[in-house]
């Protein structure tokens, strides 16, 4: 027997999916480990060999490829547990990354403090050069001023480098001398580039994600290591890939390098599991709904593509990396109800979390959370899968004493905190789709995650989304995705602005960027795909929009500038409803991506469970009511009624009134949204 | 029986994300640098009876204004039809200053207004003797631009092409303008659909019921937190440096009684209005004051009209505050909206000191026209950079370069790398200005040090439009003033010569270098009880 492995470390549990070469599942679940995920993983490693039957070491020493999911870096940047780091930078202009482009987040909080300053400011030293626009020299380097910051770099024992030099995106020279030199000073320490990490123009975002770089470097190599070397110890002789936040997955040495590229590597299996299902034949675009304990994830699946944004904030710095384009919301079904301020009823963003858990997790928390809401309300059973047992005289005193304060009882507060999330996931959606100009109503809600099931499809309701897909295993959905996405190296150079396109150059940049991805993934036996694409905007315009343009590279030389600005004016008029053709396009940055795809590891849910006798159950649904339980894939069972609840070892689903569900045989379950 | 309290909840959540949504509509596809870069402009929801209802966090100065506005509107035009589109920006019609033009749009049930979807976005030009809106020359208000007082822009739901050829006849970049204003009544009309579809979810009375109660909810929260506050009558006093025109040091006077929950804020006794075009407008007074009021607050109480109810305004007509129909406005949204704001903070920081914030920054900005040689293109570039510094709190040191009091941290530079590659350019340094943070047990932040090299082959030309280069942004509670502007330029073969605040014409030969050291904020509180460690980490840090 062969085996492949997905490992999906979330903020209270580390998921394991095991495929077997005969296309058997088997999944397991530990709880995870912050201080180092490596205990959790290899925990989790020997209940799933375990389930599987058989010794973790002879598992291992079968095992082909493991894929990991990793939310160290975010934690990290979160939790502002970052490695010190020293940051080498053109004289004059040492304040970049603290200036943030003179923004300042929440308006009306005059009385924030501002954050402790990424690197601060006395190692922040400056390298006596400079480079103009076009990347010519205007200052030589002086190497003195590199031996004297590092000089003192050397002294603070910094475990990290950052070097970011203004223009470094189109002439690299003085950053490489810079760093070769760091290098030889400082021979432990992480030193990272801004032209190898993000050789982008427009300095903040390529300092911020440099130095976002240095900051998890030590820690991510660090924790990369002790895993494999841990994995080998115990058999596994195959190579470890790391998801990265643009979706595909990179070798662990990758990982190693571009450390900041695994900040959304967690919520990413969940985009692949909804890429995996889409080519499996679910059907239609899709707006994956990940609802975890203490945060959601929301991102649109369009012709079987996932969308890349330009990069987020993860606690305070700023990375300019292409990822996925996933909207977070910090509500999830640990998530506490209280009142505010104002005396208003909120929903999270504080989350009870693992530890004490909801109120009837019975370990202590007293604050209503939307499973006890849940729990009041009938939708959830006492008795859990994996012998969990729900305490829900906890869970009514918790919701009993909010309900008090809104002077409303009981049954009105739980139905109040379901319904006030369902809208806020809604809310969430919305930002999902509408405000990326999509209609929601044309796309499928495609619910996993521990608390999807029992909101989705109020959710789409509100929405007037007409169907909902929930995936047999929903609740381990993203280490699953792991296993089926793509080995993925992302490129970009900028190209020299204005004056429109130079064909020379762009073919020049492609090219270049074409034989790094190939020479990355130069150990990966399958074919690779080269796809092409640049960000590009009218002249006056600051918000560049990504075009494609594998096709117009096609052309000859002659006609690739009209046929990349007719590209452009077609993708701005589709986005924005107008183009406007007789003006300035500008071409900022040429992208490259290179991808080698593994066999894929097919929809195998072969192994639904044995079907159990439907039993009622009380609900509270605006009264309470009896309702069907049904067994998550019953066979057999193609047209569910709705109002009922649909319970799988770790899913459980509640249909509403007027909702209808089938069982596809591939093993998902579909509902077509009532009213 | 009382409304539920959770469709109250879900209607705030959901008017949030309208207004949120409106923003990113309007952000993505406004063509104007000034707005799909610096952000300046704003969203408000208004009710039929001209509440504000709720607002998107862009640009503070606005919040207080969007409901004279629409109030001007109603008054103008008492029944609008679905499909309307209106249009102001005359001070003396409800706006602020004519660069803040704003797009309205009603959404009806049965022929009553239940709200106004409301986009002010300030215009890249607005016409009047100099590009770019600021005329420090200006004497009255039709040297600073074209007036629009409310106007209906549709007939029967299609915009009226000679009303808008006229608007953009009387601008500087007639395209740029109708791009723009097309991206306002987008976003307006985005809002409309989305509040027609909850009206639709809720139906008029549930949703007139939720509204109150949303309204009476932020009302008893502000409440509360002024009901924290010391009674009394309390003064503040601050000052401009000048009109340009030769008054000096014309102050703003703020009377501010607190009495249980309500604060009313008098400025009857500010001096009278001068000729330079610092002079308020109504609007825009009373939107100074709001926001003064709403930093005072916590950042989450809702800022909609309940908000706002403990406060009353008392103002004299004739006064720098509220300047008699005629009279210059451009440079009031900064100044003396800044003023205003310090007056009122000054005055209440005796009732609650720790809610008080040192002075944030003041305004200075430089318009440079030439022509660019790589491109032989004219060329007109508007200064950001150099941010002055936020004021210091009893929540910490203020932040080093986010801005002025009218911004607070909304207003975005944009990359030096980008402006060196358009604009012949060259930024030979562009760090923190050490030292110019006001001092404090905690300090103002700083401001910025900015040398910027000129790479014309020709003589460029300059306008100047600010203030705060003789009074730094002013300490509370014991803290220090930061330090004030202090700009220079040095053309070859000249002198160092000083700018001053309102200046138009001047010349600026090639190779001319432009040196500028921008304000620091205000700190708060004493500086003996300033932490030696703090002390000794900003030495370290290169910053005292």
């Amino acid at each position: 027997m062969r085996w492949t492995i997905g490992i999906d470390v979330g903020g209270t549990f580390t998921d394991i999916v095991l495929t077997a070469s005969d296309g058997t599942v088997t999944v397991a679940k530990a709880p995870t480990t912050p201080q180092d995920q490596s205990d959790g993983v290899m925990a989790a490693l020997h209940l799933a060999a375990s389930a599987a039957g058989r010794d973790l070491r002879a598992l291992l020493g079968e095992t082909g490829r493991i894929v990991h999911g990793t939310t160290a870096a975010t934690n990290a940047l979160l939790e502002r547990k970052t490695a010190s780091v020293g940051l080498l930078t053109t004289e004059g202009h040492r304040d970049v990354i603290d200036m943030r482009e003179g923004l300042k987040p929440d308006r009306y909080n005059l009385r924030m403090p501002p954050p402790a300053p990424l690197v601060p400011r006395r190692l922040r030293l400056p390298i006596r050069e400079r480079l103009r626009a076009d990347g010519s020299v205007d200052v030589p380097l002086d190497m003195g001023s590199v031996a004297r910051a590092l000089d003192i770099l050397t002294a603070e024992q910094v475990r990290a480098v950052a070097v970011c030099l203004l223009h470094a995106w189109c002439n690299p020279e003085h950053e490489r001398a810079v760093a070769a030199e760091a290098r030889r000073r400082l021979p432990d320490a992480f030193v990272t580039a801004s032209s190898d990490v993000l050789p982008q123009i427009k300095e903040f975002e390529r300092f911020s994600t440099t130095v976002a770089n240095a900051m998890v470097g030590p820690i991510i190599h660090a924790y990369l290591e002790r895993l494999q070397a841990r994995l080998r110890e115990s058999g596994f002789a195959g190579p470890l890939f790391v998801i990265m936040s643009h979706g595909g997955v990179a070798s662990a040495a990758e990982a190693s390098r571009l450390t900041v590229g695994t900040a959304l590597s967690g919520p990413a299996g969940g985009v692949a599991a909804g890429l995996a299902l889409s080519r499996a034949g679910i059907g239609g675009d899709l707006i994956t709904f990940d609802m975890g304990g203490t945060s959601t994830d929301i991102a649109l699946l369009r012709d079987g593509r996932a969308m890349l944004s330009a990069g987020r904030s993860i606690g305070d710095a700023r990375i300019a990396l292409p990822m996925l384009d996933i909207v977070t919301l910090g509500a999830g079904g640990g998530s506490i109800a209280q009142l505010d301020r104002s005396g208003l009823l909120q929903v999270g963003p504080e989350s009870a979390g693992a530890d004490p858990g909801p109120a009837c997790y019975g370990r202590g928390g007293a604050r209503p959370t939307v499973t006890d809401a849940n729990l009041c309300l009938g939708y959830l059973a006492v008795s859990l899968g994996g012998g969990l047992r729900l305490d829900l005289a906890a869970a009514e005193r918790a919701v009993e004493s909010l309900g008090q304060s809104l002077g409303l009882d009981r049954d009105a507060t739980a139905a109040g905190i379901h319904r006030l999330v369902n809208a806020r996931m809604a809310d969430g959606v919305r930002v999902a789709s509408v405000r990326r100009g999509v209609d929601p109503r044309r796309h499928a809600l495609l619910a996993f995650g521990g608390a999807a099931g029992l909101h989705v499809s109020a959710v789409a309701a509100e929405l007037g989304i007409p169907r909902v897909v929930i995936p047999f295993h929903a609740s381990v959905l993203s280490a699953w995705g792991m296993l089926n996405t793509d080995l993925r190296v992302e490129l970009t150079r900028s190209q020299v602005q204005g004056g429109g396109i130079a064909v020379a150059p762009l073919r020049a940049a492609f090219a270049e960027m074409e034989a790094e991805g190939r020479a990355r993934l130069r150990w990966f036996e399958g074919p690779l795909e080269v796809s092409r694409s640049a960000d590009m905007r009218y002249g006056e315009q600051v918000f560049e929009i990504p075009v494609p343009l594998d096709d117009c590279l096609e052309r000859d030389d002659a006609i690739l500038p009209d046929a990349i600005a007719d590209a452009f004016h077609a993708r701005h008029e589709a986005l924005y409803t107008y183009a406007l053709r007789d003006q300035d396009v500008v071409l900022v940055n040429a992208r490259c991506a290179v991808t080698g795809r593994f066999q894929s590891m097919g929809t195998g849910w072969s192994q639904p469970p044995a079907p159990m006798a439907s039993r009622g159950r009380r609900i509270h649904l605006g009264a309470w009511i009896e309702v069907p339980v049904h067994r998550f894939a019953a066979l057999g069972v193609d047209d569910l009624a709705g109002p009922c609840i649909i319970e799988s070892e770790t899913t459980t689903v509640l249909l509403r009134a007027h909702d209808r569900g089938r069982f596809d045989p591939r093993g998902w379950l579909e509902i077509s949204v009532g009213p | 029986m009382p409304i539920d309290p959770v469709t109250v909840a879900v209607l705030q959540n959901r008017l949030v994300s309208v207004v949120e949504e409106m923003g990113e509509a309007m952000l993505r596809t406004a063509y104007s640098q000034i707005l799909n870069s610096s952000r300046d402009f704003s969203i408000a929801l208004v009710d039929g009876p001209g509440r504000l209802i709720a607002q998107a966090d862009h640009i503070p100065v606005h919040v207080g204004a969007m409901p004279w506005a629409v109030r001007a509107v109603a008054a103008a035009f008492p029944t609008p039809a679905a499909g309307d589109v209106y249009l102001l920006n005359d001070p003396y019609h409800g706006g602020s200053h004519l660069p803040d033009l704003t797009a309205f749009v009603p959404v009806l049930v049965s022929a009553r207004t239940v709200f106004w979807s409301v986009v002010r976005a300030h215009q890249s030009d607005i016409g009047g003797a100099t590009h770019g809106g600021y005329n420090p020359a200006a004497t009255e208000i039709w040297q600073e631009g074209l007036r629009v007082p409310p106007i209906r822009l549709t007939e029967n739901g299609a915009i009226r092409e000679d009303l808008a050829a006229m608007l953009a006849a009387n601008v500087r970049h007639p395209r740029e303008f109708r791009g723009d204003l097309a991206a306002m009544i987008g976003a307006a009309r985005l809002g409309e659909q989305r509040l027609t579809a909850i009206l639709a979810e809720l139906g008029e009375a549930v949703l007139d019921e939720a509204v109150d109660a949303m309204l009476d909810a932020a009302e008893r929260h502000a409440r509360a937190i002024v009901a924290s506050w010391d009674d009394g009558v309390f003064e503040g006093v601050a000052l401009l440096d000048d009109d340009g025109h030769g008054a000096t040091d014309i102050a703003i006077r703020a009377r501010v009684t607190k009495r249980g929950s309500s604060v009313e804020v008098d400025l009857t006794a500010s001096d009278a209005q001068v000729r330079g075009f610092v002079n308020s407008s109504h609007a825009n007074m009373q939107s100074a004051v709001a926001m003064a009021f709403a930093f005072l607050l916590d950042p989450d109480v809702a800022r909609n009209e309940g908000a706002f109810r403990p406060l009353t305004v008392v103002a004299r007509p004739g006064t720098v505050v509220w300047a008699e129909v005629g009279a210059p406005v451009t440079l009031c949204t900064s100044h003396c909206s800044n003023e205003i704001v310090e007056a009122v903070i000054v005055a209440l920081s005796a009732a609650c000191p720790q809610r008080a914030m040192g002075g944030w920054g003041r305004r200075f900005r430089i318009a440079i026209e030439g022509e660019n040689p790589r491109t032989r293109r004219r060329f007109i570039w508007h200064l950001f950079q150099a941010r002055p510094g936020g004021g210091g709190s009893a929540g910490g040191d203020g932040w080093n370069g986010a801005g002025e009091w009218h911004s607070a941290g909304g207003i975005k530079f944009g990359s030096i790398e980008v402006t060196e590659s358009r604009f012949p350019l060259f930024f030979e340094r562009h760090e923190f200005r050490p030292g110019s943070a006001g001092d404090g047990q905690f300090r103002g932040g700083t401001g910025g040090d900015l040398s910027l090299r000129l790479e014309t082959e020709r003589p460029a030309r300059a306008n100047t439009a600010g203030d705060g280069a003789r009074h730094g942004a002013r300490g509370m509670c014991g803290g220090g003033d930061g330090a004030p502007h202090h700009y220079t330029m040095a053309a070859p073969g000249a002198g160092v010569r000083l700018l001053r605040t309102k200046e138009t014409g001047i010349v600026m030969p090639p190779a001319t270098v432009l040196h500028v050291l921008s304000g620091g904020g205000g700190g708060w509180g004493d500086p003996a009880r300033r932490d030696p460690a703090a002390r000794a980490a900003d030495a370290e840090e290169g910053l005292a």
